[in-house]
């Protein structure tokens, strides 16, 4: 197992506050890696930084070798990286298969899709569960299938290393489970390697072998999930949240 | 001869920046280019000019209906068609494009294509630094200042001035602490309106009354806007007069026909390299 | 009531003839219209050819990828000039500057398109209605180029071939109804095409575009110049046909106008504003004797469509196909 991602005193300010505090962390090729913390934490910083949305104002970020740090999101999708987005993104206006093969066609676009090309449309569709709503208009999906959608298409793109932004929001107790599956199913079997950000902690701790935990932007801890869910400042970390409401 | 185009520049920059000030303010917080202030222009002064010629009144009485048709007008525009498509900024565009064309071609259709020479109310001048300054241009000078001036205190010491601040830094933040986003929007447009209905009567005595008088001032005000309005009341005052000091120079040192398309070039490489403003805040 | 599958595919099968039924029948009635009806009718349908031409590619732009942009009859008289200039000043064979004004115009577009197109917001709208006017202003007071107010006369009709010649009316007709056929297909073709879905994600949500991987610049950038390129070309045509061109013809009315005919069919469909070009230009020339309202009928109705069916025509089929089910 080799590194797939590395990031290295990783920082960020917004004018005069820090975002994300000189973070180091590493993410070994085919695991499944939860960052949690707190609001505010820098979660959300880190994941677009790597996602590219941000330059960091200091620090790099490699991947497979490569320094992607202050590269344009389009680049960073070239190079293998997908996505996930918090708020419902997608193209409403297609159909659920055309959605799903832009995401391929965006990286090797071709006139016509070639056989091998449709191929990977159909077998995508089926894996997500996709394939009875293959000639629906997204925009007349549920959220939850448009989100599907856009994880869909993400695969589809055929990245080696997928980041996932709250994907679990607003779920059912079905869905999670359902989601669940279809992630962990994702990274054994394409062998894709994933990083979560999450608030819906038994998600991420049953997903993740990992997880590493933020708060005011710097790493306060990292670990199994029995580990995290045991230590200490973590606690304190998101229980002081609450205690400032007493 | 130098002076004298200084002077120029200084009363139709005056007269941009009047009507800047009001795009400015209704771009900010609606996110409309509100390209119906320059049909505003037009029929404010139009009316000014009518209630000249056909009622006798006098200039102040035709300035106050210049600004008080502009805001109905403004006001009316904002509440029965803008509203309509809150969120769906292209379909607003659209319609205040739509909107400039319409109330010109309509002067055009209503009172012809002919100019109308509108009544000099103030005959005479003062004598500045050897050759002659006439009221009327001191006049346009002083109201636009005045009005400046006016608008300054209202935004920063009016309860409504302060909500409109709010509005225009953050529009859901503003909503959510209690603010009135339609209310804040009409007054906005009101005053838009009425600074550009101001603008256009205060010119008119000037430089006459035609239907296609306001779209050269509209697109040197959004010159205006764009390359620097945005953050303050000051900065859109300098930004119009200093665009029309500029012309004004420009058109007697460089080319009268290109006056015009040479603003428009600036603007254009301003842009190139400074895809926010001058000073952007987009 | 369910659809099987079964149903679904007769369904689809029967609106495709359909469609290609209408499509015949358009085109035989094209074809054969110079012979059946009057030369003043032939010079509107030229006309409404042209137009198709210029509103086709403005969808593509607009409509496609998402941008609005009031610039496009500056586009259009670019070519029309350009193309006019290379004949009558540069004695260049019209086949040679038909291409020639369509490849400086997508040059053109290109330039001002590259960083133009990273402006936020409305910046870019209104700085292509800037640039529409600048445009305008350049061609009028380029007198010893342009003739400026005085208009460009003259211009040399395409040169002929294999013993056709397009001097007359009926054969400039055919020749660009051929040009107009070609124009179509080729939009037809890209928009369809993987290019084209790209486009669309771009209109649709350009943040997740750019999260796919797409280059969303430089797909702007070239929906913008080939669309602006295809307007030149319109405009050549134009410039060959009636041999006169005056720079009233391409201010900024006229990029209204383009706005309003792809808007009267619907944004973003390509036959729907193929279908506003011949219905907006037909409306033309039946208010051909009060000129004077054109302007202001124009600008009441693209209110109006706004404010009923911003997607125009093809919004309101889809939106009665959507009750009958």
């Amino acid at each position: 197992m080799s590194t797939i991602l590395e990031v290295n005193n990783l920082r960020k300010e917004f004018g005069g506050v820090v975002a994300v505090d000189n973070n180091n962390f590493t993410v070994q090729e085919g695991e499944r890696v939860g960052i949690i913390g707190p609001n505010g934490a820098g979660k959300t910083t880190t994941f677009n930084m790597i996602a590219g949305y941000f330059k960091p104002t200091a620090g790099t970020i490699e991947f497979e070798g490569k320094r992607i740090s202050g590269l344009k999101p389009h680049k960073i999708s070239q190079l293998g990286i997908g996505r996930t987005f918090q708020i419902a993104r997608a193209f409403g206006e297609m159909t659920v298969y055309d959605h799903v093969l832009t995401g391929i066609l965006a990286h090797e676009l071709h006139f016509r899709p070639t056989p091998k090309q449709i191929e990977q449309v159909e077998h995508i569709l089926e894996l997500t569960k996709l394939a009875a709503f293959r000639d629906n208009l997204v925009k007349n999906l549920t959220i939850a299938s448009q989100r599907r959608i856009v994880l869909a298409t993400a695969l589809a793109t055929g990245p080696r290393l997928l980041l996932l932004d709250e994907l679990m929001a607003g779920l059912t107790f079905v869905e999670i489970d359902e989601t669940l599956d279809e992630l962990r199913m994702i990274n054994e079997q394409m062998g894709i390697t994933l990083i979560v950000v999450e608030h819906v902690m038994k998600a991420i701790m049953q997903l993740c072998q990992r997880i590493i935990v933020l708060n005011y932007g710097k790493i306060i801890a990292e670990g199994t999930p029995k580990e995290v869910a045991n230590n200490k400042t973590v606690i304190e970390a998101y229980l002081g949240e609450e205690e400032t409401y007493a | 001869m130098f002076l004298q185009q200084l002077i120029n520049g200084i009363i139709i920059g005056a007269s941009y920046a009047l009507i800047a000030l009001g795009l400015n303010l209704i771009w900010s917080i609606t996110d409309i280019p509100d390209f119906s202030q320059g049909g505003i222009y037009v029929i404010a002064a139009y009316v000014a000019y009518f209630a000249v010629k056909l009622a006798s009144f006098p200039f102040v009485v035709s300035l106050l209906l210049g600004m008080v048709v502009g805001a109905g007008l403004a006001f009316c525009i904002e509440r029965f068609l803008y509203r309509r498509w809150t969120g769906r900024g292209r379909i607003q565009l659209l319609c205040a494009i739509a909107l400039f064309f319409l109330l010109s071609n309509l002067a055009i259709l209503l009172w012809t294509a002919k100019t109308k020479i509108f009544p000099t109310y103030l005959p005479g001048g003062i004598s500045l630094f050897g050759f002659a300054v006439s009221y009327q241009r001191i006049v346009v000078l002083a109201v636009a200042l005045a009005l400046f001036i006016a608008v300054y205190f209202f935004i920063m010491k009016t309860k409504m001035g302060k909500a409109i601040r709010a509005a225009s830094q953050d529009r859901e933040a503003a909503e959510v602490v209690g603010i009135n986003i339609s209310t804040v929007n009409s007054a906005v447009f009101m005053i838009g309106g009425a600074l550009s209905g101001t603008a256009a009567v205060l010119i008119s005595p000037l430089y006459s009354v035609f239907p296609t008088m306001g779209d050269l001032p509209l697109l040197k005000a959004l010159v205006v806007v764009i390359l620097g309005g945005f953050g303050s009341v000051a900065g859109v005052l300098i930004g119009g007069l200093g665009l029309g000091i500029v012309e004004s120079l420009g058109s007697v040192y460089i080319s009268a026909a290109y006056q015009h398309g040479f603003t428009f070039f600036v603007l254009i490489l301003v842009l190139l390299f400074f895809p926010r403003g001058l000073f952007g805040r987009v | 009531m369910v659809d099987t599958v079964l149903v679904k595919n007769q369904k689809q099968k029967r609106a495709r003839i359909r469609n290609l039924i209408i499509l015949a029948v358009v085109l035989g009635a094209l074809a054969i219209l110079p012979q059946v009806t009057s030369e003043y009718i032939t010079y509107v349908a030229v006309l409404a050819i042209i137009y198709a031409i210029l509103t086709g590619s403005y969808d593509l732009t607009t409509g496609y990828t998402g941008p609005l942009t009031f610039c496009h009859g500056a586009f259009y008289g670019v070519g029309a000039y350009t193309s006019a200039l290379l004949t009558l000043k540069a004695g260049f064979p019209f086949w040679v500057a038909f291409p020639l004004s369509g490849i400086m115009v997508f040059i053109f577009a290109a330039i001002i398109g590259y960083p133009g197109l990273r402006l936020k917001g409305h910046y870019f709208a209104v700085t292509t209605f800037f640039f529409g006017h600048f445009i305008y202003l350049v061609i009028l007071n380029s007198v010893s180029l342009t003739n400026g107010p005085m208009g460009l006369r003259n211009i040399p009709p395409p040169e002929g071939f294999l013993g056709i010649s397009f001097t007359s009316l009926n054969s400039s007709y055919y020749l660009i109804l051929i040009f107009g056929i070609l124009a179509v297909v080729f939009l037809y073709f890209l928009v369809n095409s993987g290019f084209g879905k790209i486009l669309i994600s771009i209109r649709e949500n350009e943040e997740l575009s750019e999260a796919i991987g797409v280059n969303t610049s430089l797909y702007k950038v070239l929906a913008f110049s080939i669309g602006a390129g295809i307007a030149g070309l319109a405009g050549s045509l134009f410039a060959h046909f009636f041999r006169l061109l005056h720079p009233t013809t391409f201010a900024w009315m006229t990029s209204e106008m383009v706005v309003i005919m792809a808007l009267v069919g619907g944004l973003g469909t390509l036959i729907g504003p193929i279908i506003g070009a011949g219905i907006v230009t037909l409306i033309l020339e039946l208010m051909r004797f009060a000129p004077e309202y054109r302007f202001i009928i124009w600008s009441v109705a693209l209110i109006a469509i706004l404010i009923i069916e911003p997607r125009g025509l093809m919004g309101l089929v889809r939106r009665i196909q959507g009750g009958k089910k």
